[in-house]
């Protein structure tokens, strides 16, 4: 150890004060309680490790299938599951996961901050997770794997054409972990947004927080329209909704819409985690800044967008008119701009820098090289005439896993050898790693530069097995060869990855010479991160100052120690930096767990068809997750008023504006992306579907819908009024306000009930019914839980854990009542008013 | 009022999304129109590409191509004039409105060029 990292006695004193705060509690109970986002970026990491092994077993089971024409090795069935398992287990399991993962650990180190900033829900995300992954791969191992492709296409995904319960694992068990996904977009989003080191503006931000970020907002927005199409689909199939059956006014198509507006950013949501990796590891390895930080910071946000308006590319075989073919076509050589421009400022970086082929550039290198060509044969899939001729071929396979693998797998890679010193505290082996690399190299060119040509030569995708007079004998041998070979590279690296624990040299302080502030921490860090925090005014802090680490450890910058006994994060402007609050976290609690064990009962509930389980799952659900949203602000347990409170910065739950008003904000944007895809669903089906019923009269009373919604629209706006006048510094009158306010919530609720009641719905007949239902479903949930949250913050004020000291909550709940209120008119006008002003039944 | 102000200014965080967003906007009004308008009003055979719906998707198109690139010249005026975080949000911004009307111009081609409703 060098001498300017022996901890002196006042860094030691720090150490142990901030320990005892930020530590994960010894024990079972301690591990199943924590918290920390160290701990569970790992579990991320480690848990879809394994997943990601279970994926390749099913790669090798079906290579060896396909080596030779002819092979009875696996039955049709059985291929069909496990080339099913195989997409969806690598897709769902391992890519997001482990790519979230890397986030929750890497993100607070990044940007300066002691966690992220809903630590509770972090840990909901990664039980749920964990819960989804089981029950799923449990379906493989039972023989009752879902076994209709990975994207699930409807009818053959239908209870006609798979009864058994593949497909409900599939959708039941999908839902469950993109929880996971969809908790970990909103908290990730929020933590860069508003907890970032003073100083540290968006133009001093990390690129790889700028990729992240993007990947947040893209599952935020992106996820929603699969859960809705998942819950559709097993509501057909439990219940006999016809949302994809022509004869009942569906249509499946739809599915196909709401599958790929998920699908073709879902690549995208992979890739950009892994670009953000390689545009941090470039730098460090060219001794340069990157090239064209502005232009990288642009493509970043061009490919969060563009990548949603390309999901009909997937779709040019089924029959869509040509000039919308031409449409998408053009929209999706759009995207190529973007990977362009960050290809050459890699390219450019190395140029002007002087590289050094350390280990993980090996593995940069290895993903430049393979993403390109997956590119380029991306670009020509965005052609119509080819992309008809190659559609549902080897060839589209091919490009799939150059531009998965080569674009997710090879920067993964090189971000754990990256990384790893930073971890375990210990250097990986080049000799390993670079046997790794290279077998994983040639493997996978083998495997997948020889599929084209096997695609090319009309060998279609998911057959489980040919003739071999078709010609594809000796590809298929070549790619099956390439397959083992490319798994022992795999195998090599995880070798290293496991043994350098033990056996790696000891790694000296920022081995690699980065600039990113993770660097400037123990090796590994401790729970807390920051001894005390930096003020960043550089994108390169440690270029800027080396020996930023030790004056951290030293308690030299912001809050050092945690004499107060809370968590506490610095919550700073999302533009400058600038620090407006103190953030107090939630501690180490098992609700998170508890909640997602009581979701798990509702999965399994459903699986089995016995609903009453499922319906106390979810009733034990809603109550831990209030039990746990009631342990906040002022609450004994958080951080309850007191004399000496913080003025300037002051704590978040005495402001009107802390992270969990951004958590709501970004969470109902994601809700507001299952609303616009209900929506879709409901105008699709009506101008599109063949067999699609529009009632003479809509069966929805108006006089009851308007009732319902004047007694939302006035408690939106008393709520709004109140929640404005706290922050002035009114509370007179609160409790009988709020009471109020959920009352109306009630009554909306109530009248909501009697409308679904009194129209006499038949969804089970007819896909307008069904549509129906479930708009009227949404709408009841979302305001049984807005009179609930309104009834509860009454609760709190009577209790002063709400007042003018600790206004921060009204305004919270306000945001989702204006979001019921809007959703309310929206979806009246559509399902309601429209039918009747456009006679669309007549 | 005065947050939409402060939302529409070059230098808000805001620009970095807005030139998309018009790009969507546009995306979605002229797939969503050119669907209806097909089905309520299709223009007679061997009419060509010169049709009403034609004129209607070049118009709309002009127009937002319009909107664009003022947006990206205000914005590259402002990030002259500024230093720091703002000249960083008016300039990348300014590249994204540009990046934004160059693909409502290349995706719009192909609908002008061709007959509608095909």
């Amino acid at each position: 150890m060098s001498e300017s990292m022996r901890p002196t006695p006042e860094a030691e004193r720090l150490h142990q004060e901030l320990e005892a705060v930020w530590g994960n509690p010894p024990g079972w109970r301690g591990r199943l309680s924590a918290v920390n986002h160290s701990t569970l970026g790992l579990r991320f990491m480690v848990t879809g490790l394994v997943f990601f092994l279970l994926g390749g077993v099913l790669a090798m089971l079906i290579r060896t299938q396909l080596a030779l024409p002819d092979q009875a090795f696996m039955s049709p069935e059985i291929y069909a599951q496990v080339t099913t398992m195989h997409g969806t287990v690598m897709m769902f399991l391992f890519a997001i996961p482990v790519l979230e993962g890397l986030a929750i650990y890497l993100i607070p180190k990044m940007i300066g901050a002691r966690d992220l900033a809903c630590p509770r829900l972090t840990a909901f995300g990664y039980w749920c997770y964990l819960f989804g992954g089981i029950i799923l791969f449990s379906s493989l191992l039972l023989e009752m794997a879902p076994d209709s492709g990975w994207f699930m296409y409807t009818p053959l995904s239908s209870s006609e054409f798979a009864p058994g319960p593949g497909s409900d694992f599939w959708l039941l068990g999908i839902t469950f972990v993109e929880i996971s996904a969809l908790a970990a977009g909103v908290e990730i989003t929020v933590s860069i947004l508003r907890t970032r080191a003073p100083g540290m503006a968006l133009h001093r931000m990390p690129l790889f927080a700028w990729y992240i970020l993007a990947m947040a907002l893209m599952i935020v927005v992106g996820f929603p329209p699969l859960i809705l199409g998942s819950v559709l689909l097993e509501l057909e199939r439990a219940a006999g909704m016809p949302f994809f059956t022509v004869a009942g006014g569906g249509d499946p198509i739809l599915w196909q819409h709401l599958f790929w507006l998920f699908g073709h950013p879902e690549v995208y949501i992979i890739f950009l985690p892994a670009a953000g990796i390689v545009s941090t590891l470039i730098p460090v390895f060219a001794g340069r800044p990157i090239v064209g930080y502005g232009w990288v910071v642009a493509a970043i946000i061009i490919t969060g967008f563009i990548s949603f308006g390309l999901w009909v590319h997937h779709m040019f075989t089924v029959g869509i008119p040509q000039l919308a073919q031409a449409f998408f076509s053009a929209a999706s050589m759009l995207v190529a701009v973007p990977t362009a421009i960050q290809v050459f400022a890699w390219l450019a970086t190395l140029w002007l820098g002087r590289p050094r082929m350390a280990l993980p550039m090996l593995w940069v290198t290895g993903f430049l090289v393979i993403f390109v060509c997956g590119g380029l044969t991306g670009v020509m899939l965005a052609l119509v005439p080819f992309n008809w001729q190659v559609h549902d071929t080897h060839f589209v396979v091919a490009h799939l896993h150059y531009v998965l693998v080569g674009g997710m797998f090879f920067p993964l890679v090189a971000g754990a050898y990256y990384w790893l010193p930073l971890v375990t505290g210990r250097m990986p082996s080049e000799r390993l790693g670079r046997l790794g690399f290279w077998l994983t190299f040639l493997g996978f060119n083998l495997t997948f530069l020889i599929m084209h040509w096997t695609g090319l030569l009309g060998m279609p995708r998911r057959v489980y097995t040919y003739d071999s007079a078709m010609g594809w004998d000796l590809f298929n041998l070549i790619s099956s060869v390439g397959g083992f070979m490319m798994a022992a590279g795999i195998a090599a690296v995880l070798v290293d990855l496991v043994l350098h624990g033990r056996y790696g040299r000891r790694a000296p302080r920022n081995p690699w010479g980065a600039d990113t502030l993770e660097w400037s921490l123990a090796m590994p860090p401790a729970n807390y991160n920051f001894a005390s925090l930096p003020r960043v005014e550089s994108r390169h802090p440690l270029w800027v100052n080396p020996t930023l680490g030790d004056e951290i450890a030293r308690g030299e910058h912001e809050r050092p120690g945690a004499a107060h006994g809370r968590r506490e994060l610095l919550g700073g402007e999302a533009l400058t930096g600038r620090v407006r609050e103190v953030i107090h976290l939630p501690v180490n609690s098992l609700l998170p767990l508890f909640a997602a064990l009581c979701l798990a009962v509702v999965c399994i509930g459903l699986l089995v068809r016995l609903y009453p389980l499922a319906l106390v799952g979810l009733a034990g659900a809603g109550i831990l997750l209030l039990r746990w949203s009631w342990e906040n602000g002022g609450h004994p347990r958080a951080a309850p008023l007191g004399r000496d409170e913080l003025e300037s910065p002051p704590l978040h739950s005495r402001t009107a504006d802390g992270p969990g008003r951004w958590t709501m904000g970004v969470a109902l944007l994601a809700d507001g992306a299952f609303f616009l895809s209900l929506l879709f669903g409901w105008f699709y089906l009506w101008t599109v579907s063949p067999q699609w019923q529009m009632p003479d009269r809509s069966p929805l009373s108006l006089p009851l819908l308007l009732a319902s919604g004047a007694a939302l629209t006035l408690g939106s706006l008393w709520l709004e009024r109140r929640a404005a006048a706290l922050q002035r510094g009114r509370e007179s009158g609160l409790v009988l306000a709020l009471t109020g306010i959920a009352a109306l919530g009630g009554l909306h609720l109530v009248l909501l009930v009697w409308g679904l009641w009194a129209a006499g719905l038949a969804p089970t007949v007819t896909a307008h019914d069904a549509t129906l239902t479930v708009g009227l479903a949404y709408l009841l949930g979302h305001a049984g839980l807005a009179a609930i949250l309104a009834a509860l913050q009454a609760w709190r004020a009577q209790l002063g854990l709400v007042g003018a000291r600790l206004p921060f909550e009204p305004g919270v709940v306000a945001l989702l009542w204006r979001y019921q209120l809007g959703v309310y008119w929206i979806l009246v006008a559509a399902m309601a008013l429209l039918p009747r002003l456009t006679g669309a039944g007549s | 009022m005065k947050s939409l102000r402060r939302w529409w200014g070059p230098s808000h965080p805001a620009q970095l999304l807005l030139g998309l967003t018009l790009w969507s906007l546009w995306f979605v009004a002229i797939y969503a129109g050119l669907s209806v308008a097909c089905a309520l009003a299709p223009p007679g055979a061997g009419q060509g590409a010169l049709t009403a719906i034609n004129g209607g998707i070049a118009l709309l198109t002009l127009a937002t191509l319009a909107l664009l690139a003022w947006l990206a010249w205000r914005g590259l005026c402002a990030g002259r004039q500024a230093a720091g975080g703002g000249r960083f949000i008016a300039l990348v911004g300014a590249g994204l409105h540009v990046y934004a009307a160059a693909g409502v111009a290349f995706v719009a081609w192909p609908l002008v060029a061709l007959p509608p409703c095909l």
